[in-house]
């Protein structure tokens, strides 16, 4: 049940970002970042002005810092996901260092790539006690052990002590990434991601179609990839054995709407368990009609999006981390672009999916030592000030209630372009996947290439999903 | 086997030599496992957490896992990777063994080469034969295209897979056991060589009048260690089927149970499972030293 | 050197080839690992097989997994590791094989039975229990480096040592007793017979063991990135999977990283090689 509010609060809180962006009082959007330009603007014009609200901001920032007193020398376990190849470790590291100069405090920071051994430890960390003070981590079904043993501590509980704490993220959003096991907000929202279909020019051109757009229908892409077909291409890029997701996610979204997506089924009969059997039954169409890599049942994701780097297939769904993806993967990123997944029914092309899915969180242990408590919150208010999320979030999507700014000199092509489309999207909701754990969703995620193949019926697949959330 | 001499009569030594690697044992392994059977009963989600109670019935994992058909084709398959691994892992390493020992040149050459693919980690190697076997571009379509072959294999589907998977798992340990048979054949004394080559035996008959009948125990050794082996690999084939893939053909029973203690979150499914790979490890290695003792005699 | 007929007949030359055409197929992975470490991302999925020559030759990798981190430390705690790992190994499996071999007690069959058991454990279904006893002492999950090494040696010790008592007692039955009975008669005790006689005779499969008990803990990336995780205490083999190991990311730094991973571990075949064979000849000579 709990789940089920969740979502609604997820997609009316997404939903209210849109209509202020609409309305136009209010340049920030969750979705789409302010470009920089009109911001550097207003400044030219009103320069007195600035300068005073400037002034304001330094006052403030004094106030704050006051109000946070860190004992020197104080030490500071930290967990995050920016280890590896994550695109931000770089900058999280500077942050470290520069909080560590201005404050004079240690900190341990055992930052490990996010995958499974990561989540074991994490887990098994709070469960023994060896929890870290500070912890960036996802905010979803992954964080209800540690959560549900009330080891964390609430923002509620946070700002009793620290009135300012995370004031600059808007309440909507502290909501709508609230823990699924109790509705309650604990993490300080930080960045997102949202999901497009990333485009090979060549190819569209080559085999005569024009690149999807805002006004394309479901109907009209269905001929674009036959066209493209007919052509000697693979009209789209995935393997269903490995990376089923962000198709699963658009084929269900066009059977339901931006207020009604981010939900899971009670039944196969009510509306969201018959949305789920309309987009399976389209996916096992696309298959059918030879729309989908040749050998999207066995494939690796990474090479299925060799060939659509390679220029053998047109299109390619993906989260907006794979901007920087793409850039990394060819000389000719000119070649590339991203557009909107075409919709059909209810929801228009425009209306996108995306999501803030970790958050910064602080221990109870932390919590319960003073100068950790401190420190703590020092730590995690210097990291998600306005410039520091923008810094972070590139075109993502953030919470911050001014917006982030972009610096367009520093991003790529697909990048820029991508800006376009989230500028105009006209609603964002959360993936319905992420209400459901990695085992209740296997039946389906695990199994796509059954079910596209007709070995496994979508009927039962579903209520399986469905059986294993009963559990 | 042992006559017990006299010198073995005196049974406290014992103790000392055996309680330090038991401690470690009991503690390190015995006692974490003594936990995952338990584990194996009760409701456990993702690993680390902790036990949501009971299984109610008790057994619900194990009689959940004899219906379990991927598990039916886990098994299935795990018992093909046990006669592979018998037959072309150990055979092979025997043979290359045996050649390796019986020439003048290169010998500490070819040890040192035929141990590469133990050392490179299973995600390398992993993402190397999924090169080779790539669909398009990999190097054997390739090759095949260039012999003239019209249109591309796909080494991934169902009719292929199970070969496909165990080529490369067999090749990498092959390395493994012939480093163990090639120590063996260096315990045996040089003097009974000599002076079989005295009395004009061939080197057919040296093999098979001295080598093998002294290899008798590191060859059982290599035979338990292959079909443990077997029922429990799921590195190299996790990357290049994860998920049973294609269409759940190819679950090993070491890759069902990682599936299930990491992507499909139900680590009490998993904690069964390993609990069944281990009874079967050590009925089967019972076997595989009962068979080797009845030839013994 | 020793009981070779040396003529080349047809017999030693297609032995020879079988044994150069297996030697290929080992060779063969490493090569294509190093060529593609010296090649951009971009290339390699398109082209892994071809060598890297001209324009497509890059340092990249090796400037980017060398500089990012203190990679220096990180093959220090990895020997650190591995080096007492290997060590324990050897002598707590030697003294429980000699044991196990030599001696007939009540249990021993229930004993032999554990150890190939414990062998079957996988590494996951154990490490929960064994991080929480550690933490309980005050092992895991502390900021210091020694306790991180030691927190992660003594799991790694007991999850080799079953293994390396199978395959020591597989070479330890097939040594003659009579070697021994003989000790005995001039008075030595087990223990000395054991040093003095059983640990020299077997000393390539005490080399053998060893090999791989420090290959696994080498590359044990589960273990470590349990016990050893802040950047002080990392592992090589941890960095630099934390460097490369995203999927479906960087092939070519990845290259670049696994060579890094399996330098030393050649290194320190070769040298226990070495000493395997010089074991031997010292035997021969003494026979």
């Amino acid at each position: 049940m709990k789940k089920k509010i969740i979502a609604v609060v997820l997609a009316s809180a997404l939903c209210a970002s849109l209509t202020a962006c609409q309305s136009g009082s209010q340049p920030a959007a969750d979705s789409a970042p302010v470009k920089e330009e009109p911001a550097s603007e207003a400044l030219a014009d009103s320069e007195p002005a600035a300068e005073t609200a400037e002034e304001g901001q330094d006052a403030e920032a004094e106030l704050s810092a006051k109000s946070i007193v860190v004992p020197e020398g104080t030490e500071l376990n930290i967990t995050t996901t920016f280890a590896g190849e994550e695109s931000n470790v770089q900058l999280y590291q500077d942050k470290v260092q520069a909080w560590m100069d201005k404050t004079g405090c240690v900190v341990n920071d055992s930052s490990a790539t996010a995958d499974e051994t990561m989540k074991a430890r994490v887990i098994a960390d709070f469960e023994t006690g060896a929890e870290p003070d500070v912890l960036f981590y996802f905010n979803g079904n992954d964080s209800d052990p540690f959560v549900e043993a009330g080891k964390v501590v609430s923002i509620e509980e946070i700002r009793s002590v620290y009135p300012d704490y995370a004031d600059n993220m808007k309440e909507s959003m502290l909501e709508a990434t609230a823990s699924p096991a109790d509705g309650v907000p604990y993490s300080v929202p930080f960045y997102g991601y949202w999901e497009g279909m990333f485009v090979n020019k060549e190819v569209c051109e080559a085999a005569g179609v024009e690149i999807p757009g805002a006004d394309t229908s479901w109907e009209e892409f269905l001929e674009i990839c036959q066209t493209i077909k007919d052509a000697g291409y693979t009209p789209i890029a995935v393997s269903l054995a490995k990376e089923p997701h962000y198709w699963f996610e658009f084929a269900i979204y066009n059977h339901t709407s931006p207020s009604t997506h981010t939900a899971v089924p009670a039944s196969l009969d009510d509306a969201t368990g018959q949305a789920w059997i309309a987009g399976l039954t389209d996916i096992k169409d696309l298959y059918e009609k030879g729309f989908l890599s040749e050998n999207t049942n066995t494939a690796e994701a990474s090479e299925v999006f060799q060939s659509f780097i390679d220029g053998k297939s047109a299109f390619y769904v993906d989260g907006s981390w794979k901007c920087g993806g793409i850039a990394d993967s060819t000389d000719q990123i000119e070649n590339f672009t991203v557009t909107y997944v075409p919709g059909a029914n209810d929801r228009k092309s425009t209306d996108i999916i995306g999501g803030l899915s970790s958050g910064w969180y602080i221990s109870r242990k932390a919590w319960e030592d003073e100068a950790k408590r401190a420190a703590a919150v020092s730590f995690i208010t210097d990291i998600t000030t306005d410039e520091s999320v923008s810094e972070f979030a590139g075109v993502a999507a953030t919470a911050l209630i001014n917006g982030a700014t972009v610096d367009e000199s520093a991003l790529n092509q697909v990048q820029i372009e991508s800006l376009e489309m989230t500028g105009n999207a006209t609603a964002v909701a959360g993936a319905a996947q992420d209400l459901l754990t990695q085992d209740q969703r296997a039946p389906i995620f695990d199994h796509m290439a059954e079910i596209v193949t007709g070995q496994i019926a979508i009927e039962d697949a579903v209520q399986q999903v469905i059986d294993n959330m009963a559990e | 086997m042992n006559s017990q001499p006299n010198i073995y009569k005196n049974k406290k030594p014992v103790f000392f030599f055996l309680a330090p690697a038991m401690l470690f044992l009991a503690v390190y392994l015995f006692y974490p496992f003594f936990q995952n059977l338990l584990n194996s009963f009760q409701a456990i989600k993702s690993l680390g957490t902790s036990a949501k109670g009971w299984n109610d019935p008790l057994y619900k994992n194990y009689a959940e896992m004899f219906q379990d058909k991927y598990m039916i084709t886990a098994l299935k398959n795990t018992l093909i990777m046990i006669a592979v691994t018998l037959i072309f892992q150990v055979g092979i390493a025997l043979i290359l063994a045996l050649m390796t020992d019986n020439i003048r040149h290169g010998a500490k050459f070819f040890r040192i080469v035929y141990f590469f693919p133990i050392v490179v980690s299973a995600t390398a190697l992993g993402l190397m034969f999924n090169l080779i076997f790539l669909y398009d571009k990999g190097m054997i379509n390739q090759l095949l295209e260039s012999l003239g072959k019209a249109g591309l294999t796909d080494w991934k589907d169902e009719a292929h897979a199970i070969v496909t998977m165990m080529i490369p798992v067999t090749w990498q340990y092959v390395g493994f056991y012939f480093i163990i048979l090639i120590t063996g054949l260096n315990n045996i004394s040089d003097e009974l060589y000599e002076s079989a080559a005295i009395d004009g035996a061939t080197g057919w008959q040296r093999v098979r009048y001295i080598s093998l009948p002294l290899l008798h125990n590191v060859i059982c050794t290599v035979s338990v260690l292959a079909v443990t082996g077997a029922l429990k690999v799921f590195d190299l084939p996790w990357v290049m089927f994860p998920k049973g893939m294609p269409l759940g053909k190819t679950w090993l029973t070491g890759t069902y149970m990682y599936y299930y203690c990491f992507d499909a979150a139900d680590v009490d499914y998993s904690s069964a499972i390993s609990v069944l790979i281990v009874v079967l490890g050590v009925v089967l290695s019972k076997v595989v030293n009962r068979i080797f003792r009845e030839k013994d005699i | 050197m020793r009981r070779k007929k040396e003529k080349l007949t047809a017999g030693m030359f297609l032995i020879y080839a079988a044994l150069i055409l297996w030697s290929l197929t080992t060779i063969y992975p490493l090569i294509w690992i190093l060529q593609n470490s010296f090649k951009d991302r971009k290339q390699i999925l398109s082209n892994s097989f071809s060598l890297p020559l001209g324009d497509m030759f890059t340092l990249a990798n090796y400037e980017k997994a060398l500089n990012k981190f203190n990679i220096l430390t990180a093959y220090r705690n990895s020997l650190a590791v591995s080096c007492s790992v290997c060590i324990a190994v050897i002598i707590l499996a030697g003294l429980a094989a000699y044991a196990l071999v030599r001696y007939r007690f009540p249990g021993c069959g229930l004993i032999q039975s554990l150890v190939v058991g414990a062998m079957m454990f996988p590494a996951f279904s154990t490490i929960i229990p064994v991080f929480r006893m550690e933490h309980a002492w005050g092992l895991a999950g502390t900021n210091e480096v020694p306790t991180a090494l030691l927190a992660c040696i003594l799991p790694q010790i007991a999850g080799n040592l079953a293994f390396a008592i199978v395959v020591l007692s597989g070479y330890m039955k097939g040594l003659p007793v009579e070697l021994e009975e003989s000790a005995y008669m001039e008075g030595a005790r087990a223990g000395q017979i054991f040093f003095r006689i059983i640990m020299p005779l077997t000393k390539p499969s005490f080399a053998t063991v060893g090999i791989f008990s420090f290959l696994w803990s080498y590359n044990d990336l589960f273990t470590q990135s349990f016990f050893l995780r802040l950047p002080k205490q990392r592992s090589i083999t941890f960095l630099l999977n934390e460097i490369s190991g995203k999927q479906g990311t960087d092939y070519g730094l990845m290259a670049a990283a696994v060579s890094l991973i399996v330098i030393p571990l050649l290194l320190v075949y070769v040298c226990l090689q070495k000493y395997i064979i010089r074991g031997m000849t010292a035997g021969a000579i003494k026979g």
